[in-house]
């Protein structure tokens, strides 16, 4: 072997001078030589120019064969080699290393593949043997370009990485680790196990799979060497053999494994369990918060989100709508209000009066309606307020921070709640005598009673937050002053826009929010009898025609400048004012209001536009059209600004009189105050000013901790989930009929009393059943509530690991082939057709029957048949062999035989059981008295044709052993599906740039003599990601894949093929083409020098640069443009 | 001899540039599930078909091929990432370059082929060869040499001049 280190670009002759050549002929017995006339190319092979010895023999690969090559070198016959057998891929090797112990450079050796390429796949021997002589010329015509090459070696990193936590992944993984090697182990479900957890029994043994899985699974879970990595996935890899890098992808569990003790409270308080078990292959439900099976390794649970539920993501306020909802559903309600109030205290409130944009985002509003979710919310409220004052939570340590609230309406009350759970203590200053805001004085009563505010308000007062009514305050530095160490001012928008029209002024002509004021709080409005008109199109003028309707007004018009379609009013309000009696004049706008003492007549003229071209608020008139309209008043609703006069200065105040503040952290220029609410945004919804108060809030408490305002925490959510991708979910929603939309409307309406009718409790737990459970977790919190160690945390983000290792084993395993894909079978459609998989489930004691073979229908089987190679063996679908199916078919027989006492038949194409005791296995189960049927089922109906066949499933299958086609009525059927490539494996196999055949398992280097390998060096396989195989072969080739796996490790270095490419500096002219073309920046430029060079270490050797060189100064090593241009002339001339 | 006789006695030369991944081993595969295919395809490996050298095809052509066969690794499946792509866009300027010369685009050819697919290796292998007999042999004389500094892969050794389209000589066999 060559050890002196010459500059790896030697272009040198060898030590002895002028290429002596060898060339070596195998016959490989009569794989070669059966065809090719291996003497005539030995005869030709001596003619060509540089040979100087041509032999052949019978086998070149073994002993005497290498034994030939390296005596002539030792002799000094010959110092370059051409051995012509088979492919390079099998045995380059092998004669590289003959060429090195003859005592010359391995690289003065070229290879001619005259068997792969040659004798098989020939037909004509005459052909053959000119081929054959053909390819000889290129080798030889090639290696006397050959030239002497340094051995490049590299270091190999001593951990590994396992992927796959099945058995094959386990067994890998544990053998590394036995050897003393770092393991790091990834699985992407939650717990390791695989299919096997899944299993009951094991062929032909018989034993229980869970008795001789979990103790390896606690095995590795405890290993000190092994790092367990579940619900993560690998997401990239570089580097190359001995030196990978991979980045890992850890799916936030949402449970702190650092503090998790596994006691599993979360999973028995959480309150959806009604998730299809992935486990049990969906015949049983599970919790959302899971273990995915007892003896679950890691023991740590995990939360199942798909993203924030749409109601949830949608809520202004903040709310958890899903979460609430699941809570009703389960009969929670306490704990639903809490859930409502950990947002805002107003649960009454935005029970009654909220517009609800949950409803709008609700998924099963693209089926038959969505969940009536604000209503469910009243319900919670009003059953919580029937029976007392509602429970107070108990505030977080006093943190002697004093706030000063400015206004209660609902962003006031919310902040001032959220703050003082925080352990702020908090007072409210209100200008008016009583608190509320706009709910307690312009909120109609009919759609949200006092008694609910005055309720609702009681949780913000529990809570030791001072409520000072009838104090107006401007002086901001004065509640400085008073020690407030923050306020937040909150005065919402209570001042009326004026029309600014002739006769404003007239008695008679009122403001909507004195109208509604003084409505609600029980002072005298007189409009028994009149006419009433009122102008505007909003919600504020719906509220005040449907109040004037209450009063008993004679006639209510509402005078709206949009058309119909443009109010600004929800359409549904606009709906219902109409049919309790308003009468609409759209398009109008007033021209001036008429009367003598008070007001009598409203003259409109023609709105022709209310928005201009940019969508602004420009009304157009065309003041020849007018109309006269009488009244007895006027209501004006025309718009409410801010009042925020008394602090600007210091605050500024911007468009229509809102305060100016960061709208992200709600933070004024005077950092210690914060606004919130209407008076920031102007005029808007009782759950968007409440979320403005818990955003305050939020900030606000940050400010006192003296933390940095950071909105993107406040607003951490996950991704709405696509109504679409939940409508697509495998267990389709059915239609569930909802209720009937409450009328809200009073055909009569004479006094105040709400219009919408209350859920009842059965309605409401209905209702919430409807529930499509779009982010799969409600976040109801009760698992945050009951974890004694708190750590459940909702909001863990996801992470990327990145791991050093020197060797990667897949262990990836396969996926089930999906029944349904063959309709004549009927699964899916009859709920007695099974999967073996979950026969498996049905037949495990911790299964969801625990155990018993029963049906879907509760009734145990009297006749059970089992389908073979479903999915396999199929032209249609696989061709292949699943190989694990008949035995696991007769498996199954024996357990259903055993546990139900059924008749059980198998309908078979071959009985295929090679294996150590399978035969034996299959002549037992023979004896245990099962029907085997020898044919492939042509089809599974319900459609009887005697009445024997009545209410059972009938098997039409051609018996071939018997030549008769057979119908046999059966109870259940078994479908016995293969075995197929995991439905990511072409990803999988891209990241770890492996290749898979046609059927998408993963190909090994040789089918024979390689077949835990890959054609990347360092990556391994194990299991059934390279091909179906039973439990006993994964294990094996596990085994195989550590043994792969540790000689790289314990060697602790990895010679890497010498094809990198080099750039001649003489030559380069420094055009750069080069760099850009590496995939794998290995090409940098050397500015000073004005040439490319290329990094050894990184260059991987394709070649691309140097084809691309216009100046021929990049090569490669092993594969130069004058070898390749002599081996093409070579393979080309004519023998 | 009659013409459809010797139509029939041409067999075509192909170079086959296989890119050492996916397509050399699907010959490999190929031929040790014994799927013949015409003795005229001459395989040689490189390590991916980004390495084929627009060179490599011209000299093939001018010793004499009939036909350069280019097979790489499916788009995305490419050892090195991206080598495949590169080999196609040299392929299609090449191409154009070859039609301009007067060489038939079939002459030419870039097929991806996986590890797996040695039946399309025979497939691809008599398709083309089929393809070129019906356009039957290639001519080309050689140019004199050009006069002034020599390429550099004329310093390497290689043959001079670039090859040019001989003018149609009959029927001759060659």
């Amino acid at each position: 072997m060559r050890a002196d280190g010459d500059g790896s670009a030697t272009q040198e002759q060898p030590p002895d001078g002028v290429p002596k050549i060898g060339v070596y002929v195998c016959h490989c017995g009569l794989n070669i030589a059966g065809k090719v006339d291996v003497e005539r190319v030995v005869e030709f092979a001596a003619t060509l120019p540089g040979v100087t010895v041509a032999r052949d023999y019978t086998f070149m690969c073994s002993d005497p064969g290498q034994g030939l090559i390296e005596r002539d070198i030792r002799e000094g016959l010959v110092n370059r080699v051409v051995v012509a057998s088979c492919s390079p891929l099998m045995h380059e090797v092998t004669f590289r290393r003959a060429t090195a112990a003859g005592g010359i450079s391995p690289f003065y050796f070229q290879m001619a593949s005259i068997r792969e390429h040659v004798s098989w796949v020939t037909d004509d021997s005459e052909d053959a043997t000119a081929k054959a002589k053909a390819l000889v010329a290129g080798a030889v015509r090639r290696v006397a370009a050959n030239e002497l090459l340094d051995r490049r070696e590299v270091p190999v990193h001593p951990d590994v990485l396992v992927v796959g936590g099945g058995i094959a992944g386990i067994h890998a993984a544990l053998t590394l680790a036995g050897a003393g090697k770092r393991v790091y182990l990834v699985e992407r479900e939650p717990s390791i196990g695989g299919h096997m957890a899944q299993f009951d029994k094991t062929f032909p043994t018989l034993d229980c799979a869970a008795c001789i899985l979990t103790p390896k699974m606690v095995q590795v879970g405890q290993h000190p060497s092994i790092e367990l990595l579940t619900y993560s996935e690998v997401e990239e890899v570089s580097g190359y053999v001995g030196n990978f890098t991979v980045k890992v992808r850890r799916k936030p569990r949402y449970i702190d494994a650092d503090l998790c003790n596994g006691c599993g409270l979360c999973v028995e308080t959480c309150s959806w369990r009604g998730v299809p078990s992935e486990f049990d292959e969906g015949l049983g439900t599970r919790p959302v918060v899971y273990m995915s099976f007892p003896q679950a390794v890691p023991r740590l649970p995990v939360i199942d989100r798909a993203g924030t539920s749409p109601c949830t993501f949608n809520c202004p306020a903040g709310i958890k709508a899903h979460g609430y909802v699941s809570l009703v559903r389960g009969g929670r309600y306490e704990e639903a209000f809490n859930l409502v109030r950990q947002a805002t205290p107003l649960v009454g409130s935005l029970g009654y009066a909220c517009y609800a944009p949950c409803e709008d985002a609700c998924s099963r509003g693209r089926l038959e309606g969505a969940l009536p979710i604000r209503r469910l919310k009243r319900f919670v409220a009003d059953t919580l307020y029937g029976v007392g004052p509602a429970p107070a939570p108990t505030p977080a340590e006093p943190t002697g921070k004093r706030v000063a609230v400015i206004g209660s309406g609902p962003a006031g009350l919310t902040a001032a709640w959220q703050l003082a759970v925080r352990g702020h203590q908090v007072t409210i200053f209100e200008a008016a005598p009583e608190p509320g805001g706009m709910l307690r004085v312009a909120i109609p009563a009919y759609r949200l009673p006092t008694p609910i505010v005055d309720a609702d308000i009681e949780s913000v007062t529990a809570l030791g937050v001072e409520i000072v009514t009838s104090t107006r305050v401007e002086d901001l530095e004065e509640l400085r002053r008073l020690g407030y160490d923050a306020i937040l001012v909150a005065t919402g928008t209570h001042r009326s826009v004026r029309l600014g029209v002739e006769g404003e002024e007239l008695p008679g002509v009122l403001t909507a929010l004195d109208f509604l004021r003084s409505v609600k709080l029980g002072e005298p409005v007189d409009l028994r009898g009149k006419v009433v008109a009122v102008v505007g199109g909003g919600n504020v003028a719906i509220d005040a025609a449907r109040s004037a309707l209450r009063l008993a007004a004679t006639g209510v018009h509402l005078v709206s400048l949009e058309a119909r379609q443009e109010m600004p009013a929800y359409s549904w309000e606009v709906d219902e004012a109409v049919a309790e009696g308003v009468l609409l004049h759209n398009s109008w706008g007033v021209l001036r209001f008429d009367g003598e003492g008070s007001v009598r007549r409203v003259e409109l003229k023609r709105c022709t536009a209310v928005f201009d071209a940019q969508g602004r608020f420009n009304p157009q008139y065309d003041e020849s059209v007018v109309q006269d309209l009488d009244c007895g008043a006027v209501i004006a609703a025309v718009g409410m600004t801010a009042d925020a006069g008394g602090f600007a200065p210091p605050l500024l105040t911007g468009r229509a009189g809102t305060i100016e503040a960061d709208p992200e952290t709600l933070q004024t220029p005077l950092a210690h105050v914060f606004v919130a609410g209407d008076v920031v945004t102007g005029p808007s919804t009782i759950a968007q000013a409440a979320g403005q108060g818990r955003r305050a809030a939020f900030m606000i408490d940050r400010y006192l901790a003296g933390r940095e305002l950071d909105a993107a925490e406040f607003a951490r959510v996950l991704p709405a989930v696509d109504a679409a991708e939940v409508l697509a979910r495998p267990r389709s929603p059915g239609r569930r009929e909802p209720l009937a939309p409450a009328s809200r409307v009073v055909a009569a309406p004479s006094d105040f009393a709400p219009t919408e009718p209350p859920l009842g409790e059965e309605e409401a737990r209905s209702s919430a059943e409807r529930c499509l459970d779009c982010g799969v977790c409600s976040e109801c919190g009760q698992c945050v509530a009951v974890c004694p160690t708190h750590a459940v945390d909702l909001q863990m983000p996801e992470r990327e690991v990145e791991l050093q290792v020197g060797t990667i084993i897949v262990a990836t395993g396969y996926k089930p082939f999906d029944a349904a894909r063959i309709p004549e079978y009927g699964y899916g459609r009859y709920p007695n057709v099974y999967t073996s998989l979950e026969v498996e489930r049905l037949a495990n004691a911790s299964g969801p029957t625990q155990g018993e073979i029963v049906m879907r229908d509760g009734r145990r089987p009297g006749s059970v048949g089992i389908i073979h190679c479903v999915g396999s063996r199929d032209a249609r679908f696989n061709a292949y062999c699943s190989r694990v199916c008949c035995m696991y078919s007769l498996k199954l027989a024996h357990l259903i035989k055993e546990r139900s006492g059924a008749e059980v038949y198998n309908f078979y194409i071959d009985m295929r059981t090679p294996g150590k005791g399978y035969e034996e296995f299959y002549t037992r189960i023979l004896k245990e008295g099962m029907h085997l049927i020898r044919g492939r089922v042509a089809e599974v109906t319900d459609w009887a044709a005697v009445p024997e066949e009545e209410g059972k499933l009938v098997v039409q299958v051609e018996d071939t052993l018997v030549g008769a086609v057979r119908r046999i009525p059966l109870d259940m059927v078994v479908l016995a599906v293969g075995l197929e490539p995991q439905s990511d494996a072409e990803s999988v196999r891209r990241t770890f740039n492996i290749s898979c055949g046609t059927e998408g398992f993963f190909t090994e280097r040789h089918p024979k003599l390689a077949p835990v390998s890959t054609f990347t060096d360092g990556v391994f396989l194990a299991g059934a990601c390279q091909g179906p195989k039973d439990i006993p072969d994964s294990v094996a080739q596990a085994g195989a894949a550590a043994a792969e796996a540790l000689v790289l490790v314990d060697r602790g270095a990895v010679e890497l093929e010498p094809s990198t490419a080099f750039i001649d500096p003489a030559a380069c002219s420094g055009c750069r083409t080069c760099v850009g073309l590496c995939p794998f920046n290995a090409i940098t430029f050397d500015a000073e020098r004005g040439v490319a060079t290329v990094n050894e270490v990184l260059c991987k050797g394709c070649g691309t640069c140097v084809a691309a060189c216009p100046s021929g100064a990049a090569q490669q090593h092993l594969f130069t443009d004058a070898q390749i241009l002599a081996e093409i002339e070579g393979v080309l001339a004519r023998a | 001899m009659p013409e459809a006789e010797l139509e029939r006695r041409f067999d075509p030369r192909i170079v086959a540039f296989f890119c050492n991944w996916c397509t050399y081993t699907a010959a490999d595969l190929a031929g040790i599930s014994r799927m013949e295919y015409p003795p005229g395809v001459r395989i040689v490996r490189l390590m991916c078909s980004g390495r084929v050298d627009p060179q490599f095809v011209l000299a093939a052509f001018r010793h004499g091929a009939d036909g350069v066969l280019i097979g790489g690794c499916h788009p995305g499946d490419c050892h090195y990432q991206e080598g495949n792509y590169k080999a196609r866009r040299r392929f299609e300027l090449l191409r154009m370059l070859l039609r301009d010369m007067g060489i038939e685009g079939e002459r030419l050819r870039l097929e991806w082929i996986s590890a797996s697919e040695g039946d399309k290796v025979a497939r691809v292998c008599n398709e083309m060869t089929e393809q070129i007999r019906a356009l039957g042999p290639l001519r080309l004389r050689a140019a004199p040499p050009r006069a002034g500094r020599p390429s550099a892969r004329e310093a390497a050794g290689e043959g001079a001049g670039e090859p040019v389209v001989e003018e149609p000589v009959g029927e001759a066999a060659r």
